[in-house]
């Protein structure tokens, strides 16, 4: 009589044990990485399960829900930040006996040109910069972009231009050399990249 | 006349061509691989040899080989201009400089340069209020700036020859501020001229 009572508790027991684990699905952690993610917006499925929203610092996800051994997963992109494009990489398989952690989502924030309008530059010589990157303007120039074509052609031939400039990080055009004989200032400088090129910085050369 | 007599050099004779065949060379040259120099002046030296490493060399060789068993500490005599450079492995963070020739089949060195980095900040004046961040262009960080502040540095450090613009992203509350010397191209030391001075709008 007494072991019933025992065995009864212990069956009890060990289903709360599974419950607080999840459930019946299993005791494994599946996750990963997440690179080039700024902003909120990321959310992922597991074989088209319940949404799961990467939070800031967005490095890395782990499904709430747990996965069994020999469970089959497929982690896919329900939706991207506004600002980028992810694909999922490592993301099929099927579960041993050790959590999943080496799903990858990498993330391409969008590029827009940064640039303007020149006025009064009537000398070469003016070198503007924003931050690390350069671009030499010359005499007569009435527009600008920060955008240089470097020459080079990546894995799928397209061109490798530097300049652009990822939605939602700030920028900021500063003069580094002046013209020959002239000054010019930079209006409307400084901001921070939207989803659209930027047009409305103005370089005034006097 | 006994057996033994002719079996002993026949097996020592065994022995040394068997030796010969796993590597046991007689010399070992000093060579190794570089990455990432990309200015000239560097100086190695190691066992009285110096040796000077071209910008952009992509290998090195010492003129004269090791004999089995010669220690090896190769240092850098003179350092490259702008730059850095160790036999440090960078990933395992072994010492591929410094070993006795022969303990592996060949030296192979891994030589590795990265340009050197300086910080950039300055002075602040007139600010009373939270609010302000300065910027460095799109990749170089931004760095906030706290009231009653004094000076301030990008936690974000500026390689040698790249350029640097630092201007106001955010301004403070209740007040204006403007950046002097904001632009330059980094050089070889901290840059620490790059003003902020603040004036309240109130």
């Amino acid at each position: 009589m007494k072991s019933l009572f025992l065995r009864s508790g212990a069956v009890l027991a060990c289903a709360l044990t599974l419950a607080s684990c999840g459930g019946s699905n299993g005791n494994l952690l599946l996750g990963g990485a997440v690179v080039g993610v700024n902003r909120d917006g990321l959310v992922l499925q597991n074989n088209g399960g319940p949404d799961l929203a990467v939070v800031a610092p967005y490095t890395n996800f782990s499904f709430p829900q747990l996965i069994g051994n020999d469970a089959d997963y497929n982690v896919t992109i329900k939706s991207s930040p506004s600002n980028a494009v992810c694909v999922a990489s490592n993301n099929k398989g099927k579960s041993s006996n050790f959590d999943v952690t080496n799903v990858l989502i990498a993330c391409t924030i969008n590029t827009y040109d940064l640039g303007g309008s020149v006025s009064g530059l009537t000398s070469n010589g003016l070198v503007l910069i924003n931050g690390a990157d350069r671009q030499t303007i010359p005499a007569g120039a009435t527009t600008f972009t920060m955008t240089v074509d470097t020459g080079n052609k990546d894995s799928n031939g397209k061109p490798i231009l530097t300049g652009k400039v990822g939605d939602g990080a700030p920028y900021g055009v500063t003069v580094l050399t002046q013209p020959a004989n002239q000054t010019c200032t930079v209006g409307n400088g400084t901001g921070t990249m939207g989803p659209a090129p930027v047009t409305n910085v103005q370089i005034t050369c006097i | 006349m006994t057996l033994s007599t002719y079996l002993r050099p026949a097996a020592i004779l065994a022995l040394a061509l068997s030796l010969a065949a796993c590597g046991g060379k007689a010399s070992f040259p000093i060579t190794g691989t570089v990455s990432g120099l990309t200015y000239g002046g560097l100086v190695i030296t190691t066992n009285g040899m110096d040796l000077a490493i071209p910008a952009n060399a992509t290998s090195f060789s010492f003129p004269n080989s090791l004999s089995y068993g010669d220690v090896y500490d190769i240092t850098v005599k003179t350092p490259a201009a702008h730059e850095d450079c160790t036999t440090v492995d960078p990933l395992t963070g072994r010492n591929t400089g410094a070993d006795t020739a022969g303990r592996f089949t060949s030296i192979a060195v891994t030589l590795t340069c990265v340009v050197q980095q300086h910080s950039i900040g300055g002075a602040v004046s007139g600010l009373t209020t939270d609010g302000l961040v300065l910027t460095n262009g799109s990749a170089g960080g931004t760095v906030p700036i706290a009231a009653a502040a004094t000076s301030y540095a990008f936690p974000a450090l500026v390689p040698y020859n790249v350029s640097y613009g630092v201007t106001v992203y955010t301004q403070p509350k209740d007040a204006v501020c403007t950046v002097a010397n904001s632009s330059g191209v980094m050089g070889d030391a901290n840059i620490t001229n790059i003003d902020v001075s603040c004036v309240s709008t109130k």
